[in-house]
């Protein structure tokens, strides 16, 4: 079903989503978007970023924590059962993040139980990208600058309310609770998001006019072994991982234990904590016997076009690579992997 | 719901010195670890960390765990403080098995090196369990120094076992040693079996896997039945941490042993 909420009625209708879940939502920051958990006293709908682009930090952060304690010995921990939370405001390149988790911790041998009872928890509400920015290339990757799966309720914003559409159950029941605030929305609704959507695509061509080529990961496969390419490639790097570290893909992690105790009857009981690791580290993937299969970084920096570009699309179909554009956003050196996969 | 990270309790019941820096720890974990042959776990120290290993037991045998382990870094210098009763903490099994299905009716060439020997033992128990199913077991083992061979009384009693031929080589003799002296190598000038219809299993350190492999191709050994034992650092043992990347493979999920045929093609596959 698609709905019309008009503008009087949304502080409203956020007020009540506060009330019933841990509710997110994107800020403007001193021009930047953040995440922010919805503060009743300090919120005004108008502080509301939803017409922007994705925030600086990826929605991983809430499924997939930095660190958390993933178990303790020698008595075990159950993965904690949290209040729902509801992320009001993901945008179709978030998504992909989900997309390549989803596949990591959930569709393997083994199901990560964090992960599992997050994603259950959590409600997510979309909204579309009208105005895509420079650092945005979703179309490069297979994506759209609005969504219309994967998600509970869809958002497509304009000066005079936004248009709701339900896309799962889940979305279905949110959208009931809020009859008294939504009408229904009509076929001059439906015209309308689609020529905004439209134009919002014409953007992003426009400024992404340079495909890549269609036989991407075959491309990289044949270029590995230039190492001057890719040593160009990466000679502004300064191995800061601001890129891996804010990319919503991906999903290297480190497991490490701390004891309890130095000594003692405790020193047998510690925690192990789980953190996001980046393939850069120089010391990523060494052995214990001191072996490192990538001490140079020029090899470190070749595998991650692997793992996103050639690898990820091989075995599941799609690249992870969210066309977000946070990582040469975060990037010191200004390394636009566009511009790299251009070459190709 | 199963919690993939938490480690069960592992009691160390014995503790035996293979060489001066190589011991057998048999566990016994609280609840069964049903490993196949080829598979690793990840032990625990308590405290200290994890790292993978593989069980050099017999898979047929499910009381108690045993694991072969040399002394190299951080958490295998904690683990060789433990002693007999101490507890340590164990999950698995991750990783696939040797296909033993394939090895049905077909010789069977192992060749190991040092401490590598120890995942091949549990291989050559599964074997030898069933002798009747496979054709002759070859085992070809290298170690530095007559000091450095591990399971030397086993060794000896394997030697003994109708279908198995075994031969020894250390890379340099500073002691009494009856057998060849030489890099492993020096104990495939000749290979006894029929290569195009055998299997070849290797496990040792790099450098010896690479020119092993390679002998083993000059012989005529088709690269899908070279059985490889790859090191990388496997980590979480889940398929999801990223450490062990090996080309397009996560080595504990889709090896650790992995084909010749399908590791060819990535740049230097032994480190």
């Amino acid at each position: 079903m698609i709905y019309f909420l008009p503008n009087e009625r949304r502080e409203k209708w956020v007020a009540r989503l506060a009330g019933e879940f841990n509710l997110f939502l994107p800020v403007q920051i001193e021009g930047k978007i953040h995440w922010q958990k919805y503060d009743k006293g300090n919120f005004a709908i108008d502080q509301l970023a939803l017409s922007e682009i994705r925030a600086a930090e990826p929605i991983k952060a809430f499924l997939y924590r930095p660190r958390e304690v993933v178990a303790t010995f020698p008595k075990p921990i159950d993965p904690a059962q949290e209040m729902s939370a509801l992320l009001f405001g993901v945008k179709g390149c978030d998504l992909r993040g989900l997309d390549v988790h989803r596949k990591m911790f959930l569709e393997g041998e083994f199901r990560d139980p964090f992960y599992t009872r997050r994603l259950e928890n959590t409600i997510l509400v979309a909204a579309d990208c009208p105005m895509p920015r420079e650092s945005c290339f979703c179309n490069l990757v297979g994506l759209n600058p609005f969504v219309n799966r994967g998600v509970d309720l869809s958002i497509t914003t304009f000066d005079d309310g936004w248009v709701i559409e339900a896309v799962s159950d889940r979305g279905e029941k949110l959208a009931n609770s809020a009859k008294d605030l939504f009408v229904p929305a009509g076929e001059h609704h439906r015209a309308r998001r689609e020529e905004q959507r439209q134009k919002a695509l014409g953007i992003l061509e426009a400024q992404n006019s340079k495909k890549w080529n269609p036989e991407l990961s075959r491309a990289i496969a044949e270029k590995t072994s230039d190492r001057s390419f890719w040593k160009k490639a990466g000679e502004d790097c300064v191995e800061c991982f601001g890129c891996l570290m804010t990319c919503p893909t991906c999903f290297c992690f480190l497991l490490y234990d701390q004891a309890k105790a130095k000594t003692g009857a405790d020193v047998n009981q510690f925690e192990r904590t789980k953190v996001w690791d980046a393939c850069y580290m120089a010391m990523y993937a060494r052995v214990g016997g001191g072996a490192n299969p990538r001490p140079e970084f020029v090899q470190r920096f070749i595998n991650r076009f692997h793992c996103k570009f050639m690898h990820f699309m091989n075995q599941h179909g799609f690249y992870a690579c969210s066309g977000c554009g946070r990582c040469f956003t975060a990037c010191m050196g200004k390394i636009d992997i566009r511009n790299i996969l251009g070459q190709l | 719901m199963n919690n993939p990270y938490q480690p069960i309790p592992a009691k160390i019941l014995e503790v035996i010195e293979e060489t001066p820096n190589i011991r057998t720890f048999v566990l016994k974990p609280e609840e069964d670890i049903p490993f196949l042959a080829g598979q690793f776990v990840e032990l625990t120290i308590p405290g200290f960390g994890e790292a993978p290993f593989t069980p050099s037991s017999s898979q047929f045998e499910r009381e108690k765990l045993e694991m072969t382990i040399m002394r190299v870094g951080r958490a295998t210098g904690a683990l060789f403080t433990n002693k007999a009763g101490d507890v340590l903490g164990i999950r698995g099994p991750y990783g696939k098995p040797y296909p033993l299905d394939k090895f049905v009716g077909r010789d069977i060439y192992i060749v190991g090196g040092g401490v590598g020997l120890a995942p091949l033992r549990a291989l050559f128990l599964a074997l030898v369990h069933e002798i009747k199913k496979y054709g002759r077991i070859y085992l070809r083992y290298g170690a530095r120094t007559p000091n450095d061979v591990v399971y030397k009384k086993q060794l000896k009693e394997w030697e003994k076992i109708k279908g198995v031929d075994i031969d020894l080589s250390v890379d340099s003799a500073d002691g009494p040693w009856e057998r060849k002296v030489g890099v492993v190598t020096c104990l495939m000038d000749e290979i006894p079996c029929d290569v195009k219809r055998s299997v070849a299993v290797v496990c040792g350190p790099p450098i010896m896997m690479k020119f092993v492999t390679r002998r083993l191709l000059e012989a005529g050994f088709p690269g899908e039945s070279i059985y490889l034992s790859m090191e990388t650092n496997m980590s979480c043992g889940l398929g999801q941490c990223g450490h062990c990347r090996l080309g397009p493979y996560f080595t504990c999920k889709d090896g650790p042993v992995l084909t010749w045929e399908q590791i060819k093609d990535i740049e230097e596959p032994f480190l």
